[in-house]
C-alpha cells in the first residue's frame, strides 16, 4: 500500500514538475540530430524531427495525466449528478434517467469515443468532450443504487421528516456514502482515460502534433519501426506505468473499502 | 419468468431506439458541411456552392433532424444500409467483407483468452497467496495495464522485424492473423485470469462446501461440479465488458496491423466523413452489444436462479 502511495505521488510531481525537469524545448526541431539513439547529449534519443524524446515525455506526462484527470472528475460530476437525480425524481425520472444510461452504455466506450472525437475534428476539447461523454455511466449507476439503498434508512426518513429538501438530502446524506464507491471507480476511469488519450492519439484524432502526447508519439514512432524501435518503447512505458500505479491503488482501495463495509 | 424476459427486451427494445437517435443525432450534428466533404471526396476537386447545394438534396441533407431521422431509420428496419454517399457503393457487401476479416479474428482472441486464462486461474489457484499465485496477479495487473496499441507495435517489432517469422501488414493469409490475435488474445487473457481465479477463491469459501465434504464426496467431483458453476457466474457477469474491449481493442488492432476489418471500416469511414459508413459500424456494434447483454440477463438468470427473484 505505501508503496503505491509513493508510486502515486511520483506521477503527480511527474505532471506537475516534469515540464521543468525537461532538458529541451519539447518542440524544437533539430533535423541534423533526427532519429539519433540514446545518447549523453539526448538521453532517450530524438524523434524524426530531431526533438529529444526524454523532453517530449516530461511534457506529455502534463498532457496525457492533465487531460485523464480533467476527464474523469468531469465524467464523475456528470454521472453523480445523473444517478442522485434518478434516486430523488420520481418513478418516470428514475426511468429516463437508467434507460438513458443504459443507451450510453450500449456503445463500447472507446469506439464511442473515437467516433465522436473523430467527426467532432481532432482536438483537445473535442477528445475532452468524446471521452467525458463516454464515461460517466459507472457513475450513474452506482450513485443511484447506492442512494436508493440507504433511502428507507431511518436516519434518511427523520432528515425528511424534519422538511429537508431533496437536494440537502443528497448532499448531506447521500453524498457521503457514496464516496467510497465512486473513489474506487474513479480510479479505474482515470487510469481508462490514460489509455483512451492516448488510444485516441495514437489514431490520430486527439492531442494534435506539435504538442507531445504519449499515443500521438507512438503514432510518430510507428513509422520508423524498424530503424529506431527504442522511440516506440518509451511512450509506451509510461501509459503502461502510470495505468499500473493508478489500477494497483485502486485495487488498495477497493480492498480497503471492503474491510471497512465488512462488519457491518 | 415470463415477466422478466418481457421487461429484459422491452429494456433492450428502449435501448435500441435510443442507440439510433443518440447515433443519428451525433452525425447529424457533426461539425463541418457534410455536404461539401462527400461532393470533395466523390469529385476529388473545388466545387461550386450548387454542385454543393445539388450534393446535399441528393443525400437528404436538406431535411431537418426528425424527418431525415425517419428516412434513415425506415430502411434501417429491412435491414437495408443505404449506399455510401461518397463511394456511391451499396454499405452491405462491403460491412459483410469487413466483418469476415472482423469476427474470426474476435473469436481468435477470445479463445486464446480463454486457453490462457482458464490454466493459469486454476493453476495460481492451488495455493492462493503462494509464489505462483502472485506470479499469476502480477502478470494479470501488468496484462491489464498494457495498451492493445503498444503492444501489438512490440509483437510486430519481435516476430516480424527481428525474427520475421511473421507478416505483420495486411490479411492475405491465416498467418497474417497470428499477430493481431495474439495482441488482442493477451489482454483478453490478463482480465479474465483476475475474474477467474477471483470467482473460485470465492467459490472455495461458499459456506455449503464443508458440508458436502463431509458427506464424503470427493474433491474431484467438488471442484468440477460445485467450485466450477460458481466461478462461472462472474465470468458470464463480465461477458459484456469483455466484449466491450474487444471491440475497442479490434478497431486499435485493425489499424496498426492493416486489417481491412470492421475497425479500419470505421476509421476510415470517419476520416472520410463517409456517414453512411459510420452509422453501419456504430448501429452493428450497438446491435451487437445490447443482444449480447440481454443473453447475459437471461443466461445468468438461468444458472443462478437467486438473482432477478427480487429484483427484476
Amino acid at each position: 500500500m505505501r508503496s503505491v502511495w509513493v508510486l502515486v505521488i511520483l506521477l503527480v510531481l511527474l505532471a506537475g514538475l516534469g515540464p521543468m525537469l525537461a532538458p529541451y524545448d519539447p518542440t524544437a526541431i533539430n533535423i541534423p540530430k533526427r532519429l539519433s539513439p540514446p545518447s549523453s547529449e539526448f538521453l532517450l534519443g530524438t524523434d524524426a524531427l530531431g526533438r529529444d524524446i526524454l523532453s517530449r515525455l516530461l511534457h506529455g506526462a502534463r498532457w496525457s495525466l492533465g487531460l485523464a484527470f480533467l476527464v474523469s472528475v468531469i465524467s464523475l460530476v456528470i454521472g453523480t449528478t445523473i444517478g442522485l437525480s434518478a434516486a430523488l425524481g420520481g418513478k418516470i425520472a428514475d426511468w429516463t434517467a437508467m434507460r438513458t444510461t443504459d443507451t450510453f452504455l450500449a456503445f463500447p466506450e472507446l469506439v464511442a469515443a473515437i467516433v465522436i472525437a473523430g467527426l467532432m475534428g481532432a482536438g483537445t476539447w473535442s477528445l475532452i468532450f468524446a471521452l467525458s461523454v463516454t464515461g460517466w455511466m459507472r457513475y450513474a449507476r452506482v450513485a443511484r443504487g447506492i442512494s436508493l439503498s440507504v433511502r428507507n434508512r431511518g436516519y434518511v426518513v427523520q432528515a425528511k421528516l424534519a422538511g429537508l429538501s431533496g437536494w440537502s438530502i443528497a448532499r448531506w446524506h447521500y453524498l457521503p456514502s457514496l464516496i467510497p464507491s465512486l473513489t474506487v471507480i474513479w480510479t479505474g476511469m482515470f487510469a481508462r482515460a490514460i489509455l483512451g488519450i492516448s488510444a485516441l492519439g495514437f489514431l490520430g484524432f486527439g492531442v494534435q502534433p506539435p504538442n507531445p502526447e504519449w499515443g500521438s508519439m507512438l503514432l510518430d514512432a510507428r513509422v520508423h519501426l524498424r530503424s529506431t524501435p527504442l522511440q516506440m518503447i518509451w511512450p509506451g512505458l509510461a501509459v503502461v506505468i502510470c495505468v499500473l500505479a493508478i489500477n494497483l491503488t485502486g485495487d488498495a482501495l477497493r480492498d480497503a473499502v471492503a474491510k471497512r463495509d465488512a462488519p457491518e | 419468468m415470463i415477466k422478466t424476459i418481457g421487461g429484459l427486451l422491452l429494456r433492450a427494445v428502449v435501448v435500441l431506439v435510443g442507440t439510433a437517435i443518440l447515433t443519428f443525432a451525433l452525425l447529424w450534428n457533426a461539425p463541418g458541411d457534410p455536404a461539401q466533404a462527400i461532393a470533395m471526396a466523390r469529385f476529388d476537386a473545388l466545387l461550386t456552392e450548387d454542385v454543393i447545394d445539388q450534393v446535399r438534396e441528393e443525400v437528404g441533407l436538406n431535411k431537418s433532424f426528425w424527418p431525415a431521422f425517419g428516412d434513415w431509420l425506415g430502411p434501417l428496419l429491412r435491414l437495408d444500409l443505404g449506399y455510401s454517399a461518397v463511394t456511391g457503393r451499396p454499405v452491405w457487401p462491403d460491412l459483410r467483407t469487413a466483418i469476415g476479416y472482423t469476427f474470426p479474428l474476435a473469436f481468435a482472441a477470445l479463445g486464446i483468452g480463454l486457453a490462457m486464462s482458464v490454466p493459469l486461474a486454476l493453476v495460481a489457484t492451488k495455493r492462493p497467496g503462494g509464489l505462483l499465485d502472485r506470479f499469476a496477479v502480477a502478470i494479470a495487473s501488468l496484462g491489464n495495464a498494457i495498451p492493445a496499441y503498444w503492444l501489438g507495435l512490440i509483437l510486430i517489432l519481435i516476430f516480424a522485424v527481428k525474427l520475421a517469422w511473421l507478416p505483420a501488414l495486411g490479411a492475405q493469409t491465416p498467418a497474417h492473423a497470428i499477430l493481431p490475435a495474439l495482441t488482442l488474445g493477451l489482454g483478453v487473457a490478463a482480465s479474465l485470469t483476475r475474474i477467474i481465479r477471483s470467482g473460485i477463491l470465492e467459490a472455495r469459501g461458499e459456506p455449503f462446501l464443508p458440508a458436502i465434504r463431509r458427506r464424503g464426496v470427493n474433491e474431484r467431483s467438488i471442484g468440477r461440479d460445485h467450485i466450477a458453476p460458481h466461478a462461472a457466474i462472474p465470468v458470464v457477469t463480465v461477458f459484456g465488458l469483455e466484449l466491450a474491449f474487444l471491440l475497442e481493442g479490434l478497431v486499435l488492432v485493425e489499424v496498426i496491423f492493416g486489417r481491412p476489418g470492421l475497425g479500419t471500416f470505421l476509421v476510415q469511414g470517419i476520416l472520410a466523413r463517409d456517414f453512411s459508413h459510420v452509422q453501419a459500424v456504430v448501429v452493428l456494434t450497438a446491435l451487437v452489444f445490447v443482444t449480447v447483454n440481454l443473453a447475459i440477463d437471461l443466461v445468468y438468470r438461468v444458472i443462478d436462479p437467486r438473482i432477478g427473484q427480487n429484483n427484476a
